[in-house]
Parts: C-alpha cells; structure tokens; sequence
C-alpha cells in the first residue's frame, strides 16, 4: 500500500534522506518516488535541508585514477595520457580545439588535430579525426621524444571494400606527400615510429592527409585514391 | 577553491548535453567534496573511489534530470554520492565500534554536525538542531554521519529497537517543523 498521509510522507521521505530507511522499505519506497511527485519533492526537502550537513566534511582530492577510470568506462575512446601529464581540464582545452577547425578539402569530413606543447622532451600531440557527423573516427597519439605516432581506430571509421585500405600521409612543406601508415579499422590500434625528419617535417608542415589505396597501400609510394581526410595542425 | 552554484549549473548543462570538458570541469569542481564525504562516511578509501566513480557516471548520465528543486547542483551530486554510500555501508556492514561511535557523538563535543551547524547558510539548520533534546540530536547524527540503520542505532545507544525507532521519528519530526516554517 502506498502512503497516503502527508504525515507518514514526511516521516519515510525524511528516514530515506537520514539514510534509516532500509532494505525492502528503502526499495518500496524508491517506487513510490518514481510515481509520486509529492513524494520526491519530500525528499528533496530534506536534501536541500541537510545539504549543510554534507559540507561539513573535509573535502579531499581523490586520486587520479578515480578520473581516468571514469573516463574510461565512460568513453572507451578517450586517449590515455601519461600519468605525470593527466590533467582532465587542460585536455579537454585541448580537445575542445576541434571545433575550431575550419573545413577541409573535402568538404564532407574533416581531421582535427592538436598540438599539446608541453615540457620539451615530453612534446606530445593529441590528434582527432572526425567524420561529417562530427563523430571521432581515428585518434592520433604521437610523442615526439619517443618518435612515436600511435593510431587508433574507433567505431565510427567506416568500412572499405576488402581491396582498400585508408593510407596516412605526411604532407611536408614542400616536397612530395610522404607515407606514414595503412590506418588500422576495427578498433585496432597501430603505433609506428617516425624518423627524426619525419618528426621534423611533421612540426614543421603540420599537414597530415588520409587517401583511400588499393589493399596493402599506394603501390606507387605516392597517393592514388581520392584524399578523404586533409588538416592542418593546431598549435596551441 | 570553491565554484559557484551558478557556475555549476552551467557545467551540469553543458554535460547534459554531451560536453566532456563541461564534464570534467565538474568533476574537478566537485569531486573532493564529495569524496571527503565518502570517506567520512564509508572509511575506506576503496570503497569511497568505487562510489565515486558510480556517483560520476550517474551524473553523466543524468545531468539532464538536475532542476533547481533540487537543491545547487552540489546538493544534487552529494545527494546521488550520499545514497551510493549508504548502499555500500548496507553491502557489508561497517566494522566501527558503536561504543567508540557513542563516545564520539554523546559528549557533546564539536561533531560534524555542530560544525555543519556553525557554516554560514546554516544558521536555520543550526538553530533547529539546537532545540532538538540530545538524545534526538545524536540518534539523527549518527544516523546521518555514520549510515547508521535502526538496530545499529539501538546497538550503539544501548536503547531498545522501538525506542530507538521512535527517537528518531520524533526527531526527524521536529527537525522538519522547525526547518519547514
């Protein structure tokens, strides 16, 4: 039976907030509150009553990791950052940036990237490609120290005949497009270690383009296929 | 240092509608108040992150069903931090010891509460707890403060179930008479 007196309301609402409403109570009482709306603004009452109550605890940085789990189970596509650099504010400054990319050759899809200048020998880039639904497709992870460009697929790529392939080009400031890697589909992820010149030309040109190959790549060392995705990086 | 209600309730917007940065904004306003309050509550700094994380990921997915009645947004996310806590203390029954429990709250000594009572903005709260008999004052106290059910309550005062039961009916009763006016 449900309570009906507006006494009895108050009394379960306020022993649901003290936290003496217990087991099969607690739970008949949490059903009652989906279907009555006097009966939530009871609660809520209390809520905002004994709210004083809740700041008188100390307050106390939880770890890290409390935040990095969270992201993770929240958005298994968020790029994991070394432990010494986390700092969820600053990356998402970072992130954030993707917006603020004009369109690029193809009209329809657009790559972001963002450049995180950070302490010399720990410069890393943050790179998002994004598909027209404005949806992540690829994310790309590179650390210059350690010359490393990491690649990582994420739902939204879309799938190519079995004979094709999404090829990744570094385009240098002049010179001809340079071939940095098949980009892995499936959620795969692929880390490859680019040459000091590369690295170099990458800072320099900050153009990275993606062209749709034959299976296996270019078989001519340059692009062939149509260029899908075309960006410039964004130094921050 | 402390955000702004109104300052939150745009990160709380914001995240309703998918922003992550909104998101994290909030997470870093937010968080080590309401993990202080977890472990005060749970003792246990695992058992207080788990909550945490939980406490997160229903306001990520909830954002939207913040309203100002409510409560600040802050009332709101310590509200969905407090009854996970609860629901851990209910999953394994903390191992504190009522009789240092009792000792803590019964000599009227500057518990939580009383200093809860003391902040600004709580002068009402403050002068309604005042008026509560001590053994009503303590029962919701550590009721509130420690997750206390009923038979803990009984058990720590030393009180029969009923008893108990009743003290913290009467309690809540004159507590909300004084704080509803």
């Amino acid at each position: 039976m449900k309570p009906d007196h507006i006494e009895r309301n108050h009394a379960l609402a306020a022993e649901y907030v003290v936290g003496t409403l217990q087991g099969k109570a607690r739970l008949r009482f949490e059903r009652w509150m989906m279907d009555s709306s006097k009966l939530r603004r009871q609660v809520w009452f209390w809520e905002r009553r004994l709210q004083p109550f809740n700041e008188s605890f100390a307050a106390v940085p939880p770890p890290k990791d409390v935040w990095q789990t969270v992201e993770k189970r929240l958005f298994p596509d968020a790029v994991e950052q070394p432990e010494t650099m986390w700092d969820p504010v600053s990356m998402w400054d970072k992130v954030r940036l993707w917006r603020w990319t004009t369109a690029m050759a193809t009209a329809a899809l657009m790559v972001m990237l963002v450049w995180a200048p950070t302490a010399p020998e720990q410069t890393a880039y943050l790179g998002v490609v994004q598909n027209q639904q404005a949806e992540p497709v690829w994310l790309v992870n590179t650390s210059a120290r350690e010359h490393q460009l990491t690649l990582k697929a994420l739902p939204a790529v879309s799938n190519v005949g079995l004979d094709q392939d999404y090829e990744l080009w570094l385009l240098p400031s002049s010179g001809a497009p340079v071939s940095l890697a098949i980009m892995p589909t499936g959620g795969a992820e692929l880390r490859i270690q680019l040459s000091n010149d590369q690295v170099r030309e990458l800072i320099e040109s900050r153009s990275l383009a993606i062209s749709l190959e034959p299976k296996g790549g270019s078989p001519t060392g340059q692009p062939t296929g149509p260029v899908v995705y075309q960006t410039r990086l964004i130094e921050l | 240092m402390p955000v702004s209600s109104d300052k939150l309730v745009v990160f709380l917007a914001k995240t309703a509608q998918g922003d992550r940065k909104a998101f994290a904004d909030l997470y870093q306003s937010t968080s080590s108040v309401l993990y202080g309050m977890c472990l005060n509550l749970l003792r246990n700094r695992e058992e207080a992150q788990d909550v945490l994380q939980e406490a997160y990921i229903q306001v990520w997915h909830h954002a939207g069903e913040y309203h100002v009645d409510r409560g600040t947004p802050m009332t709101w996310i310590m509200s969905i931090g407090r009854y996970r806590c609860l629901d851990a203390l209910r999953r394994r029954r903390h191992d504190s010891t009522y009789d240092e429990v009792e000792h803590d709250y019964a000599d009227d000594s500057m518990g939580p509460m009383t200093e809860a009572a003391s902040m600004k903005d709580s002068q009402r709260l403050s002068a309604c707890l005042q008026e509560l008999n001590t053994e009503y004052r303590s029962s919701i106290e550590m009721a509130y403060f420690r997750g206390f059910s009923h038979q803990e309550l009984a058990t720590a005062t030393g009180q029969p179930l009923g008893t108990t039961k009743s003290r913290v009916r009467r309690g809540l009763d004159l507590l909300r008479r004084c704080l509803g006016s």
